[in-house]
């Protein structure tokens, strides 16, 4: 049994150290700053797994706990940037609201499954990356419009298909 | 203190690297893993997942190659 408090999820926490600057610098404009900041929290993101298996320390808490952080911190990034006039609204609307299907989506996963679990979506994974993208995109004022608005149609083909996985298809492992 | 970290050239250069470099490295990575797996068994879903992921990867990869084009008016 992999003890909670580990070095990997010690990196995924300390991902959340890079909010308050990243808020801290859209506020007062600092576009590069913003940049940097939320570039440390993706990397920070490659690091933790990284770490997980240095230290032999992967876990579906890990797994999970990973999942959550990154929908926290990029959710808040994306409506930072969004509050801010640095990305268009109503795209970013409909991926936060398409963020939290997912999320309840995954919450059903877990209670069908019946213990703490990750399901594991290789579409999503790049998907995710290109969320941390797209904050970057926003602070750098790299077309923003275009990056926003093509990444909608991406989640809804992912979270369809994902849907069908999560909430239909039988359980692995489960009795047929 | 100056509020920018490096001037504007170099920051639209390190946009379009960081972007472009790693979106046609995973278009070409996904699309090699697409084809070396074509033979696998569809009827797993991991592999059905796995193929799904790759296309998307693709996707991604094309929307931020052309991304960086249009960045530079290329497009």
């Amino acid at each position: 049994m992999v003890s909670r408090w580990n070095p990997a999820n010690a990196v995924t926490a300390s991902r959340f150290l890079t909010l308050p600057p990243f808020f801290w610098a859209v506020q007062h404009g600092y576009h590069q700053w913003a940049t940097l900041l939320m570039l440390i929290c993706g990397l920070l993101d490659k690091l933790d797994g990284l770490v997980a298996r240095i230290f032999d320390c992967r876990s579906a808490f890990g797994e999970l706990f990973d999942a959550i952080t990154d929908a926290l911190c990029y959710g808040f990034g994306l409506v930072v940037v969004a509050v801010y006039g640095w990305a268009p609204v109503l795209p970013i609307v409909l991926i936060v609201i398409m963020g939290f299907i997912n999320s309840a989506m995954r919450g059903q996963y877990v209670k069908r499954v019946g213990h703490t679990t990750n399901y594991k979506s290789y579409a999503m994974e790049r998907l995710v990356a290109y969320t941390g993208y797209l904050i970057g995109f926003a602070t750098g004022g790299m077309e923003v419009s275009y990056f926003c608005w093509l990444y909608v149609p991406v989640m809804v083909a992912i979270l369809v298909y994902d849907g069908k996985r999560l909430l239909i298809d039988p359980v692995p492992g489960a009795a047929a | 203190m100056s509020t920018e970290l490096v001037s504007d050239n170099v920051f639209r250069w390190a946009l379009t690297i960081l972007t472009g470099g790693f979106a046609g490295a995973w278009l070409v990575v996904d699309a090699v893993s697409l084809i070396r797996s074509r033979h696998a068994d569809r009827s797993d879903p991991v592999v059905r997942d796995k193929h799904f992921g790759y296309v998307i990867g693709m996707a991604i990869g094309v929307i931020g190659v052309i991304g960086c084009l249009r960045f530079w008016n290329v497009l």
